[in-house]
């Protein structure tokens, strides 16, 4: 691929902003640096734009999505009031792609890479000071990216084998990978525009077969593994690591009992409400309160999600026996003893949803130990982590 | 594009990259930065590294024909996506619902139904290019990484 031309400025008033490098001695120039090394006539920009193009829109809708992700979960306090409670399905849907666009990415990056291989040994390899920060930039964009989608993917297979924390490692590396590949676009624009569409010029031997054999690995990835979140694909849910049905009261479970250490639930359990009038009461007498049934996703933040029927009593009927005014927000604490989701604050906009249930059923049976007994929080477009299980205590917030 | 949208674009690419970096370093979690740039950096070896020149020299020297590289490409974006599960398969942390199904089995079943399917494209190639009319199109395929000395000198290649 040839380098973009020199686009702005005299030659003198570029070296001056950008002085040149002295070349290495040719003798070094082996091995995969010489000037045939690669010889695939689809090393070459139109290749690399057509994959770069979806390589580009996958990222920046896992980067959006991500930024959605962290938002909802974790949204800082002049956000938290405008969360908005619907579209029921919202996160289920963004964090669905979140998922089926990274994996999407994987095979497109794997072709990305082998399409720029021969640019790694290009000579010399830093012309000039400006040259070497892109190539740098280069490398800290790819380092970040195959980081991001290798701990993405192992993340919705809870596997951590590195010693660094999985999520606030994933949202900065995020941040890192996105910026550089702002700054990669910014730099290869010209590049980019040139190929945007095709030429007159012949297509490359092998091009077409290159492509679709790309695009049919990215479709494939797709079909085998987007059913664990998407329901008409479900039956091709072959390697993702969750199935929607496939769990106790089938649908599965993001943290068990066991893990949470809340298997056995305290003889004489009272679920604890605190507001202006504060109040207690038992499994049975929250039964007889005014029940409802909804119907609402889970949504797992690793990438699965299913619906199911939920009963039980309104979050807005127990806060307002507890003569909260309308309008206030909710913190839910739950049983279990550590987690970084214990206590769960609901801001009003889904504390006041007619959705949102202190539910004491899923799908027509008492909720089991691993769905959150003796309640658990469900409400509409929220992370799965915020459907507090295993419900102790329900505040009324000012 | 003009200077000033790629101006722009530099600007916001070098913000979210200094953002990125200064959550990074600044982060409570993440007590030890060194780990992620080993990882990353280990990461960015094996593959251009170890993967990537692997790749080269099986198709330079062993593979040939459009649609076994095409075969080979969906195989390996399904191995890589699928290898993870089948690996991990029954160790789910004492969750049943997490890797509840027979991955190697389901990773063999997606080799092999795409394996299949690239034999009916092969089949329909041959049979295709005895059609003198559609011959000419369906000959243009194939691509390759061949090896370096065989070939004359290329000026568009780099």
């Amino acid at each position: 691929m040839e380098s973009e031309p020199a686009d702005s400025g005299t030659p003198a008033a570029r070296r001056r902003y950008d002085p040149p490098l002295p070349a290495p001695p040719s003798f070094l120039r082996r091995g995969p640096f010489r000037a045939n090394a690669f010889t695939s006539p689809l090393h070459e920009p139109r290749t690399v734009v057509v994959v770069g193009r979806w390589l580009g829109a996958a990222l920046l809708l896992c980067f959006l999505t991500g930024l959605v992700s962290h938002l909802l979960q974790d949204p800082p306090a002049w956000l938290a009031p405008h969360l908005p409670a619907r579209p029921v399905n919202g996160y289920r849907v963004t964090q669905g792609l979140h998922v089926i666009a990274g994996l999407a990415a994987i095979p497109l990056v794997g072709a990305k890479l082998w399409a720029v291989y021969p640019r790694l040994f290009e000579w010399p390899p830093a012309r000039s000071v400006l040259h070497a920060l892109e190539r740098l930039g280069i490398a800290v964009l790819v380092a970040a990216v195959l980081l991001e989608l290798f701990t993405g993917l192992l993340n919705t297979l809870q596997w951590y084998p590195w010693p660094f924390p999985f999520r606030q490692t994933h949202f900065w590396l995020g941040w890192l990978a996105t910026g550089g590949l702002l700054v990669h676009l910014a730099v290869k624009a010209p590049l980019i525009a040139a190929n945007w569409w095709r030429r007159a010029a012949p297509v490359p031997a092998g091009r077409r077969a290159f492509l679709t054999s790309v695009f049919a690995a990215t479709g494939a990835v797709t079909l085998v593994t987007a059913g664990q979140t998407v329901p008409w694909l479900r039956a091709l849910d072959l390697l993702a690591p969750r199935r929607p049905d496939l769990g106790a009261q089938g649908l599965p479970v993001n943290r068990t009992a066991a893990q949470a250490g809340t298997l056995t639930v305290p003889a004489g359990w009272r679920l604890v409400v605190d507001g202006p009038r504060p109040y207690e009461l038992t499994l049975a007498e929250l039964g007889e309160l005014p029940q409802y049934e909804v119907e609402l996703p889970i949504a797992c933040v690793e990438g699965w999600s299913a619906t199911a029927q939920w009963g039980g009593v309104r979050v807005s009927d127990l806060l307002a026996r507890a003569g909260a005014p309308t309008g206030s927000d909710a913190r839910v604490t739950s049983l279990e003893a550590e987690g970084p989701y214990r206590v769960m604050e609901m801001p009003a906009q889904y504390a006041d949803d007619p959705l949102s249930l202190l539910a004491l059923r899923v799908n027509g049976e008492v909720l089991t130990a691993d769905h959150g007994f003796p309640a658990r929080i469900v409400a509409p477009n929220r992370p799965g982590v915020l459907q507090t299980k295993w419900v102790a205590r329900i505040e009324v917030v000012a | 594009m003009s200077t000033a949208l790629r101006g722009l674009l530099l600007a916001a690419g070098l913000g979210l990259i200094g953002y990125g970096l200064y959550g990074l370093l600044g982060d409570p979690y993440i007590t030890d930065p060194v780990d992620v740039l080993v990882w990353g950096f280990g990461g960015l070896v094996l593959h251009d590294g170890l993967w990537v020149p692997l790749l080269c020299l099986l198709g330079a020297f062993l593979v040939r024909g459009p649609v076994l590289r095409g075969w080979l490409v969906v195989a390996a974006a399904v191995t890589a996506v699928g290898l993870p599960a089948v690996l991990r398969a029954g160790d789910d942390g004492g969750n049943p619902s997490v890797l509840p199904l027979p991955y190697l089995r389901n990773w063999l079943l997606v080799l092999a139904a795409t394996a299949g399917l690239a034999l009916l494209v092969a089949l329909v190639g041959r049979w295709r290019r005895r059609d003198p009319a559609v011959g000419r199109r369906a000959r243009a395929v194939g691509f390759r990484d061949r090896a370096v000395r065989r070939r004359a000198p290329r000026g568009d290649r780099s």
